[in-house]
């Protein structure tokens, strides 16, 4: 009887604990929503014609900016994860899965494709389809709410938002001026910023089309940020980084939209000493699209499967597995390939360790 | 009764973990998250890997063959924080395991919760599978 107690006790731990992120995500916090006291957005005091124009506005009024030097410079050591954001709140009414989507927010072509999207996801439970399943990187705006594991490295010149996802790396250059010499887009694009005393002021340009999750709207190749990142600190020891970010885009919207999006300490990861590895996707994806368009998985044993960690192409050479600790094995494909697969390697056959 | 009393805390807790937690690397729509299957294997790789992770599985069947199964589950930094890594497992282990099932029928689907040998359940759910219930379906 007394292991039933003690059961008991531990579930209502665990009830209490993850109680909070599930309200949070009522309450338009998804992603680790919950912590500390509850997002307000702070949008800008005036509309502003474009990102660019609002930068310059938030640069003047910081009369161009404070020069931090390596000793001054906001430090926002080790590991972070999401604490939740409210950008479903502005396409959603109640802001929640219950909810419907908001009209006259997304310009009709982008309205239109979102409608399917919450169609499916509240319909079906599932959007068929993410285009992170084809192993591409998050990208603007999801960046600033994938899960896995950021840092955040400040230097008077620079700073680096890195998250383990990919790995995605948004390279921030303080006091300068944008620049595009590729002639096209990319999935983070080009940022530049200044500081403003303990607040990190950016403008992102030149972004690929991507969306802010797979059950939220696409964004256009003419979306753009300007974002402005606090650490603040409240009662009860909490810290928190607060992202107050406003996102133009003319195709995707009416007019532009403001969110705040959240990170806290990782300290579950470093007490349990996690080290960052560097990975990504394509090693160990085996998403593909059926024929109806509806993701799923190529198995072991079946052509197509990507085996994340077996041989290299050199698997007669000692040494060449990627399980050497373990050094399991999975059948090698017998049967034929799936269709639109979006893998081609197929690294099953037994290795020396 | 006592069973009851033992597993009913720990499906709700289950639930509102994996309520959670879901990540989103891609759409789990391959999943049938409304059916929930037990069955017990042997594990043969425990693959913690980004973006998620996947279990493999052998199942014995009816006949004495073996079928192996395949299970994906939560990403690394997810797991960790319910005290799960990558050597939680090894391979040989005998557990039994809940899970939601693929759609399509082959062996495979999105991992609930596990048992090891010594009764201790874990929580290796993302979004493909609640984990909220032990299904009527048997092995």
């Amino acid at each position: 009887m007394k292991l039933t107690i003690s059961r008991w006790r531990l579930a209502v731990g665990i009830i209490v604990l993850t109680a909070a992120p599930m309200l949070a995500l009522a309450q338009g916090g998804g992603f680790g929503g919950g912590y500390g006291p509850p997002l307000k957005v702070i949008p800008p005091t005036q509309p502003f014609a474009s990102s660019e124009a609002h930068y310059q506005f938030l640069l003047s009024q910081a009369k161009g900016g404070t020069q931090h030097t390596i000793a001054s410079v906001p430090r926002w050591d080790g590991l972070w994860v999401t604490a939740g954001n409210t950008h479903m709140e502005i396409f959603i009414d109640g802001g929640n899965f219950s909810g419907k989507v908001r009209e006259g927010v997304l310009t009709p072509a982008y309205e239109k494709a979102f409608k399917e999207r919450w169609r499916q996801q509240t319909e079906e439970g599932q959007v068929h389809y993410d285009r992170l399943g084809r192993c591409e990187p998050p990208g603007m705006p999801r960046f600033l709410l994938e899960p896995y594991s950021h840092e955040f490295i400040n230097l008077p010149t620079e700073s680096y938002l890195i998250n383990d996802f990919g790995p995605s790396i948004r390279r921030v250059l303080i006091g300068k001026q944008h620049s595009n010499l590729y002639g096209t887009h990319s999935w983070y694009g080009d940022t530049i910023g200044f500081w403003d005393g303990d607040k990190l002021v950016l403008n992102t340009k030149y972004l690929y089309p991507a969306d802010f999750t797979r059950w939220s709207p696409m964004t256009s190749n003419q979306f753009e940020t300007v974002e402005v990142w606090q650490l603040k600190k409240y009662a009860g020891g909490i810290e928190r980084i607060e992202v107050q970010a406003t996102f133009y885009d003319k195709y995707a919207f009416v007019k532009p939209v403001s969110a705040v999006y959240a990170f806290r300490h990782a300290v579950d990861l470093e007490q349990a000493d996690y080290r960052v590895n560097h990975w990504e996707c394509d090693q160990t994806n085996n998403n593909f699209l059926d024929d109806k368009g509806v993701s799923n998985f190529h198995l072991p044993g079946e052509a197509g499967f990507n085996d994340g960690r077996g041989a290299t192409m050199f698997p007669e050479l000692p040494g060449q597995t990627r399980d050497p600790i373990y050094n399991t094995t999975l059948p090698a494909a017998t049967t034929p390939a799936q269709p639109q697969s979006t893998t081609t390697q197929s690294t099953t056959k037994g290795a020396k360790p | 009764m006592k069973r009851l009393l033992i597993s009913l805390p720990l499906a709700l807790a289950a639930a509102l973990l994996t309520t959670s937690v879901a990540q989103a690397h891609h759409s789990f729509a391959m999943f049938d998250n409304k059916t929930f299957v037990t069955k017990s294997g042997t594990i043969v790789r425990w693959a913690f890997n980004n973006p998620h992770s996947w279990l493999y599985l052998n199942v014995k069947n009816e006949d004495g063959s073996e079928t192996l199964w395949s299970f994906e589950g939560g990403g690394p930094t997810g797991l960790i924080q319910r005290g799960i890594t990558g050597n939680t497992f090894k391979p040989g282990d005998a557990v039994t395991f809940m899970y939601c099932p693929l759609r399509d029928g082959r062996p495979g689907g999105a991992i609930g919760w596990v048992k090891l040998a010594d009764g201790k359940a874990l929580n290796l759910a993302d979004g493909g599978c609640t984990g909220t219930e032990e299904s009527p379906k048997k092995p």
